[in-house]
């Protein structure tokens, strides 16, 4: 690792001069070999398991990289046959669960988290900073050994308001609402002040109050990162695996990642290529959000920072 | 600008409110309120006085900054605020709570509650079975008892129905019921020697081969001693409120506890027991290890990689997009692919260094390549992430800056560390102390790649592992299956982790503060 944080030292200083010129330098070819390395290092598992998903006879140890014995386009698509059509796996009934309950919390943390990020970005009160560091603070108390307090709150809840009872996707976007305050208030409230004041304020003279201001001024300024942070709860949300699996009981119920992950505690090297298939439909969608969004990605992610 | 400065700039709202404003906001706080009330009583007629305080304390506050016009500011963040309340600061504290409890399997319910559950267990009183029994069986399979007593009285008795009277001898059959006789009792007999027959309250049960009896309650609560008495052998068991037990003058503890506050008693544990102290100091270690490694070697990466990206090179954005990849795709599904290609028998790296080296580390029974292996995934899952935001830190950094050190005569040793690591460490230091906090507590690639494992040798119930962290190794300790679950032990180590991930994150707070005005000054 001292090796490569030598070589940056030696290149950082020109980032100012967007474009090299030079030949094919020493400092070239480790520049090249880093970043083949970082290119195959992050791509070989993502190629290896759509090699699995294809592969016909779906157990790991008859893959091989090309898959063998394919006759027909058929016999590529074999493991997804057996991922739709065994009774056991639900597969789009997860999908469907997954993508409601994604959806519903996203929706939920971004209209919070931009009310909370707008008033600590705009006004000044007492408790503003005390109230910002707790905000961050409490992010840091693992929910995962929370975990019986909140089990025993859906419980309890749950006789009132069976909505929001355990084994419901009412009761755990409930809880993914509680973790998903800290860094995201603080992502977008570094956005926010980006934002010069100057433009709620001559709002304001001219009569609109802050509610105004906040919905026909910021929020079209601040898409960016609402964007950034919707991608990351709908992700975040559709990626959580430990509280639904602790929270929804019924195999009807499992989202996506608590279906995926119960072929690891059955036969995994057997199951290898439906389990394959399965991840190769939950993750192309999500990659391909990703890599078309970047840009905003990359752009929220530094703005709301660097401005701080 | 200072903060007084600011405030007066947009402070008070320039329009007062509207009365119909007003009246709305009213009946909403209203109708909040008594939901909040309504709940609260409900919960705390179940006993948890713990939850109905959260939410009336909840619905206080939030009506209290919704009608004082001094805390508009903060209204913007009522509905965040009132589920972080419920959802992180109810938990927080109750974890806190039963960190101070013995709260565990066999102390789970309040002493009253404990009790009752010790009340349903019966027995059969000896020497005084007052019937002689017969056994009957229907068509179904059900039996039945025909009981005479020594008064010559009889009656028929069906599981959970009340004693029919009869009178004469014991019939071949009766009401579809078949008497069995011989060896056919004699085979019976072992079916039905703990069954119950009768009415469900006060049933009736085989005492011998011969005799038959009335169930009675084994144990009961005598208030005025504060102890527990065993029907069956008259002994008495104290109530311990100390240690939630009923003890027995013979050192003899009764089956089911209770929940006591134990003070500081597991907290103590944490650091006394020689049994769990050897082991988790190994997890500690590991702990800051791996989040300390993973942060490093992923931030080194990803700068590494955005700073030659950022140079200029053929096919940026294709090798970003393919870079971001292992970013994009979930956690989840990415640990379990890596954790199918560590396979020690049928794994690709595994069998591949086989084929070429003619060696290849059994990742998941060899401590050190466990760590190796957890660290390299974790390397994969992040490296993407720091690259992404190096290279957005790296294009906001003004190019007149260098110009201007240029002129100064800075060389590029110079500039990197004067210039790039202070501003990139104000950009990007809050997300290095939330990607370490975040690796503090990662418990999803320790349970998800190897469980936690290979096993360290010694430990057992719960078992360690070599590659636990101390998020999963208290989860063990809260919801093993094997061993008593014991949660009051496992929340005190979940105050203990959050002290210390608080700390950290306190002192990096002073830390980033440092650095913003480092920032400002430059």
């Amino acid at each position: 690792m001292s090796d490569m944080i030598t070589a940056s030292r030696e290149r950082v200083a020109d980032t100012s001069t967007p474009k090299s010129r030079r030949g094919l330098s020493w400092v070239r070819i480790v520049e090249i070999a880093v970043i083949v390395f970082a290119v195959a290092f992050a791509l070989f598992p993502a190629i290896w398991i759509v090699s699995a998903a294809i592969n016909p006879s779906g157990s790991m140890v008859s893959q091989s990289f090309i898959p063998q014995n394919v006759r027909s386009i058929d016999d590529l698509l074999a493991n997804f046959r057996r991922l739709f059509n065994d009774p056991t796996i639900p597969f789009w009934r997860w999908v469907g669960n997954s993508l409601f309950i994604s959806a519903t919390t996203t929706i939920l943390t971004v209209t919070m988290t931009a009310l909370s990020a707008y008033s600590f970005s705009r006004f000044r009160f007492r408790g503003r900073r005390t109230l910002l560091v707790v905000t961050l603070l409490i992010q840091v108390f693992p929910n995962i050994l929370a975990m019986v307090a909140l089990y025993l709150l859906l419980l309890q809840v749950g006789r009132y308001i069976p909505l929001l009872s355990l084994n419901t996707h009412g009761g755990l976007i409930l809880v993914y609402l509680g973790g998903a305050m800290g860094v995201n208030t603080w992502l977008m409230k570094g956005f926010f002040d980006s934002i010069p004041r100057e433009i709620d304020e001559s709002a304001m003279v001219d009569g609109a109050t802050h509610w105004q201001a906040f919905i026909h001024l910021i929020l079209p300024l601040v898409r960016p990162i609402i964007a950034v942070v919707s991608i990351l709860a709908f992700v975040g949300t559709l990626n959580e695996f430990l509280l639904a699996r602790i929270i929804l009981s019924d195999r009807e119920n499992w989202t996506l990642m608590v279906g995926l992950f119960n072929f690891v505690d059955a036969e995994f090297t057997n199951d290898w290529g439906v389990f394959a298939a399965g991840s190769l439909i939950a993750a192309t969608p999500v990659v391909i959000l990703y890599l078309s969004l970047q840009r905003y990605i990359v752009g929220g992610l530094t703005v709301g920072a660097v401005k701080g | 600008m200072s903060a007084t400065a600011q405030a007066r700039g947009s402070l008070e709202p320039l329009t007062s409110p509207k009365v119909t404003d007003l009246a709305i906001r009213l009946i909403l706080i209203a109708l909040a309120d008594a939901f909040a009330l309504l709940l609260a009583v409900s919960v705390i007629g179940d006993g948890n006085w713990f939850l109905g305080v959260t939410l009336i304390v909840t619905a206080l506050g939030l009506s209290y900054v919704n009608l004082n016009p001094a805390m508009w500011p903060v209204r913007w963040m009522t509905p965040a605020f009132a589920l972080v309340a419920l959802l992180v600061i109810y938990p927080m504290f109750y974890t806190l709570y039963v960190a101070f409890t013995n709260y565990s399997d066999g102390h789970r319910f309040t002493k009253i509650e404990a009790i009752n559950a010790m009340g349903d267990t019966l027995y059969l009183p000896e020497g005084e079975a007052s019937y002689a029994w017969e056994v009957f069986r229907n068509e179904a399979g059900t039996y039945a008892l025909w009981l005479t007593s020594a008064e010559d009285q009889s009656f028929f008795a069906i599981p959970d129905q009340a004693l029919i009277s009869v009178s004469g001898d014991v019939p071949g059959a009766y009401e579809g019921y078949t008497h069995l006789e011989g060896g056919e009792r004699f085979r019976a007999l072992s079916e039905i020697q703990e069954m119950q027959f009768g009415p469900s309250d006060n049933p009736v049960g085989i005492a011998s081969r011969t005799q038959a009896g009335v169930f009675q309650k084994k144990w009961v609560f005598d208030e005025a001693q504060n102890a527990l008495i065993d029907q069956e052998t008259g002994t008495l068991y104290d109530a311990d409120d100390t240690s939630g037990n009923f003890v027995a003058a013979n050192g003899e503890i009764a089956p089911l506890g209770y929940w006591v506050a134990v003070g500081f008693n597991n907290f103590t544990r944490i650091f006394n027991s020689s049994v769990i102290g050897g082991p988790l100091v190994r997890v500690f270690a590991w702990t800051f290890g791996f989040a300390f490694f993973s942060v490093i070697s992923a931030f080194s990466l990803g700068l590494l990689v955005a700073i030659i990206l950022n140079r200029g090179f053929p096919g940026v954005r294709i090798i970003r997009s393919l870079i971001l990849i292992p970013y994009a795709i979930p956690g989840m599904i990415g640990i379990l692919i890596w954790r199918g290609m560590l396979n020690p028998n049928l794994g690709v790296i595994t069998t591949n260094m086989q084929a070429i080296f003619g060696w290849a580390p059994n990742w998941q029974s060899d401590p050190g390549w466990a760590k190796v292996a957890i660290l390299m995934v974790n390397l994969w899952l992040s490296f993407p992430y720091f690259m992404l935001i190096c290279s957005g830190a790296l294009q906001a950094i003004p190019a007149t800056i260098y110009e201007a050190a240029e002129v100064d005569g800075a060389n590029n040793w110079q500039k990197f560390w004067s210039l790039t690591m202070p501003l990139l460490l104000v950009a990007i230091g809050p997300l290095l102390i939330a990607s370490f906090t975040y690796n503090f507590n990662n418990f999803l690639i320790i349970e998800a790649l190897f469980r936690g494992g290979p096993p360290m040798i010694g430990t057992s119930a719960p078992p360690v592992g070599h590659t636990d962290n101390l998020i999963s190794y208290t989860f063990r300790y809260a919801f093993s299956a094997g061993g008593t679950r014991d949660y009051g032990f496992a929340s005190a180590i979940a105050i203990v982790i959050f002290l210390i991930v608080g700390l950290l994150t306190l002192l990096q707070f002073r830390f980033t503060k440092r650095l913003e005005e480092i920032g400002e000054n430059v």
